[in-house]
């Protein structure tokens, strides 16, 4: 449900206000800042100022004493001590690729999933519960999972892998192996999602386009390349930036499955962070691992959104 | 450019609902059939066996002398313009035009050619490159009759195309949709509950009711010589007087609640089939022009009635009045409220603009009889022959 202004407008309100539209804005408008001001303050408290306080502490000398994190004053030797560290490359270099894939995947995969969804007339409520279990499913409960699934000796994979003459691969223990089985856990437990996404969108598009368009002597993929994608594309924008955010911060699933190995092969940019302040507790060098992090994934919903050209919720 | 003919055709959805039953009907090339009648007749469900987008339960269609029952709308080449419009918003409105060309792999010139012929025919050269959603109701409308007429189609089918659009840009498009069609040329069928449409554009109108077809004809002989009750009730407006009426003995007069009209024997030469009615029941019918509120020194026919309301239209006045008879009502000829004012016998003249009529009056009409319609009661069919 959404709730449009021209509803809030009518909510009853003491009777001397009524008639007069512009007082009645300004008393409403202040009524509703005294309504949302306390949650907005505790939203301040516990999102905003760790956001702030990570950035202060990203452009600091920190170091930790008895008694917390002393900042010791502003320095830029963070920024250039992450910038020029071949461990950020990698993980860089590793989570963008992570998330191109996976996204992609996911993406059409979702797509199909979606279209074959829209066709069924029966059975299409069974369906969609089945394909979210993985979805509803916790990641680290998802990671422990395919844990056994690749598991080297008793492991479901390891063992098709062997019925197939590949012997025993040990897929967690080697550095490509290990990434794809990532790919593959993460693309499993969130095309549903995608699905569903999608699906919504379908349905939402008006069935006489599909007639007029079947007039016009437009069918199969053609239907599909220039009218579906297009009309879309909005739902596509907004599935692909929610996926670039949360794969852009893959770390559950590698901290669960293969705590970033073998050797640093999955380790992302999160891991990283996470390893940089709680194993080295070297807090201003962790920090601007997650500052920049935070940046590039702005950057990254930004370029997707520009791709599909829209503003989510604007039509046009 | 090609006839479209249907054969006993036949519509059961699959819930079982027989939506049309048996029609017959047949569009000459170049013909601009209108098909009228309440809402929920099954004209939508007629348009759309002949477009293609509705299978066929039984009977057959041929467009251009070939049975089309298992072809698909491309094959069949007809072209529809949809009652929501159905423009395809991601695309401006040349695009849109020229979807059906681009699919067909048309040269770019040709194409583009193509599309400025039909935005110049419909008015919309300055707005091609606009997207469908910064377009007012009637410009939409044109963009949706342009991607039916550039294609050149066999048919073109219209599912009320101007039902969206408000009145008066309604009876401007009105022109504009019959010129066009005049002017290309192809069989058409055009779907509308306005019977003021249906008289004002079709060459031949066809009237359905609760899926059956009533009747095809041109507008005025729909008008002048209705077949049943419910034609006689659907088409004209206001609409037409009908009473329960008994016919004298020797079919001399008419008995109209507590009078007596005189039956010209001319009127009878001309319906000889009225004669076995004498001293039986029957539905008269007249039109509210057929009825005036002359000077009393006039002869000829008849009736008195008691005024209820007058309405000015400038150019004449609408007299609502009252007699004792019975009034009859055809089931979704007419809308329920005026169906209700009606129960109590209120009858409608045309009258000229000067003539000094109020509310309360007693007034007495002349009755132009040799106008007034015959139908059985239990048929509902009209008397003639
Ligand atoms: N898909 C369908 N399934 C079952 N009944 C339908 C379907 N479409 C239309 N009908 C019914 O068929 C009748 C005729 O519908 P329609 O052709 O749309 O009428 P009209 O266009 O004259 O208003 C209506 O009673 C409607 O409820
Ligand atoms: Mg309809």
């Amino acid at each position: 449900m959404t709730t449009t202004s021209s509803d809030t407008e009518q909510v009853p309100v003491a009777a001397p206000l009524v008639g007069r539209p512009d007082v009645n804005r300004k008393r409403m408008a202040r009524l509703g800042w005294g309504f949302t001001t306390p949650s907005l303050i505790v939203i301040g408290l516990v999102t905003i100022f760790p956001i702030v306080y990570s950035v202060v502490l990203s452009f600091s000398a920190a170091t930790v004493t008895g008694n917390g994190v002393a900042l010791n004053g502003f320095t830029g030797s963070n920024y250039s001590l992450v910038l020029s560290s071949s461990k950020w490359h990698y993980a860089l270099g590793f989570t963008i690729i992570y998330t191109l894939v996976t996204v992609l995947v996911e993406l059409v995969f979702g797509t199909l999933i979606a279209l074959v969804l829209e066709r069924l007339t029966a059975g299409r409520g069974l369906m969609m519960a089945l394909l979210l279990i993985p979805w509803s499913m916790i990641t680290v409960i998802n990671a422990e999972l395919w844990g056994y699934i690749y598991q080297g000796t008793y492991g479901v994979a390891d063992a098709i892998l062997n019925a197939v003459g590949l012997g025993h691969p040990n897929i967690l223990g080697q550095s490509t192996p290990a990434i794809i089985g990532l790919m593959i856990a993460d693309i499993w437990k969130t095309t549903p999602f995608v699905a569903i996404l999608v699906l919504a969108g379908l349905v939402m598009l008006p069935g006489d386009i599909y007639e007029a368009a079947e007039v016009d002597g437009s069918s199969g993929w053609s239907t599909f390349w220039r009218i579906t994608v297009p009309l879309l594309r909005p739902t596509l924008a907004l599935a692909v930036m929610f996926r670039v955010l949360q794969a852009f911060g893959l770390f559950d699933l590698p901290y669960v499955l293969t705590n970033g190995g073998p050797g640093t092969a999955t380790t992302s940019l999160a891991i990283l962070g996470y390893n940089v302040i709680f194993k080295n507790l070297s807090f201003g060098p962790g920090a601007a691992v997650a500052t920049t992090s935070a940046l590039l994934v702005l950057l990254g919903c930004l370029l997707s959104l520009r791709t599909f050209r829209v503003q989510v919720g604007k039509e046009d | 450019m090609s006839d479209v003919s249907m054969d006993k055709v036949n519509k059961v959805y699959e819930n079982g609902f027989h939506a049309v039953k048996d029609m017959s009907l047949d569009i000459a090339d170049g013909e601009f059939m209108v098909l009228v009648g309440p809402s929920g007749c099954g004209k939508t469900t007629a348009l759309r066996m002949v477009a293609g987008l509705e299978d066929i339960t039984s009977g057959i269609l041929r467009i251009g002398g070939k049975e089309v029952n298992d072809e698909t709308p491309k094959e069949r080449d007809i072209a529809m313009v949809f009652q929501n419009y159905a423009l395809y918003p991601h695309m401006t409105v040349a695009q849109n035009i020229g979807f059906a060309l681009k699919l067909r792999k048309l040269p770019k010139n040709e194409l583009d050619a193509k599309v400025k012929e039909a935005a110049g025919i419909l008015g919309l050269t300055d707005w091609l490159d606009r997207k469908p959603g910064q377009l007012s109701g009637g410009q939409r409308q044109r963009v949706a009759m342009g991607r039916a007429i550039v294609r050149q189609p066999s048919v073109f089918l219209m599912d009320e195309p101007l039902s969206n659009l408000d009145a008066k840009l309604r009876v401007q498009m009105r022109a504009e949709v019959a010129r066009i069609q005049r002017q290309i040329g192809v069989s058409t069928i055009y779907v509308t509950h306005d019977q003021v449409e249906a008289m004002t554009m079709g060459d031949r109108v066809t009237v359905m009711r609760d899926g059956t077809l009533q009747q095809v004809d041109t507008p005025q002989n729909l008008y002048d010589s209705p077949d049943n009750i419910f034609v006689a009730a659907f088409i004209g407006s206001p609409a037409q007087n009908l009473y329960d009426a008994t016919v004298g003995e020797g079919a001399r007069s008419i008995k109209l609640g507590s009078q007596d009209v005189e039956l010209p024997e001319s009127v009878v030469l001309k319906r000889p089939g009225l004669r076995a009615y004498a001293g039986k029941e029957v539905v008269v019918g007249m039109r509210p022009e057929h009825l005036r509120a002359e000077s009393s020194t006039s002869t000829g026919p008849k009736i008195v009635g008691e005024v209820d309301l007058v309405e000015s239209l400038g150019s004449e006045l609408v007299v609502h009045f009252t007699i004792d008879a019975h009034r009859v009502i055809a089931e979704g000829a007419v809308d329920k409220d005026e169906a209700a004012a009606l129960q109590s016998g209120e009858g409608v003249a045309r009258v000229e603009a000067k003539t000094p009529v109020k509310p309360g009056d007693r007034v007495t009409f002349s009755v132009d009889i040799e106008d007034m319609q015959f139908f059985d009661p239990k048929t509902g069919l009209a008397v003639r022959g």
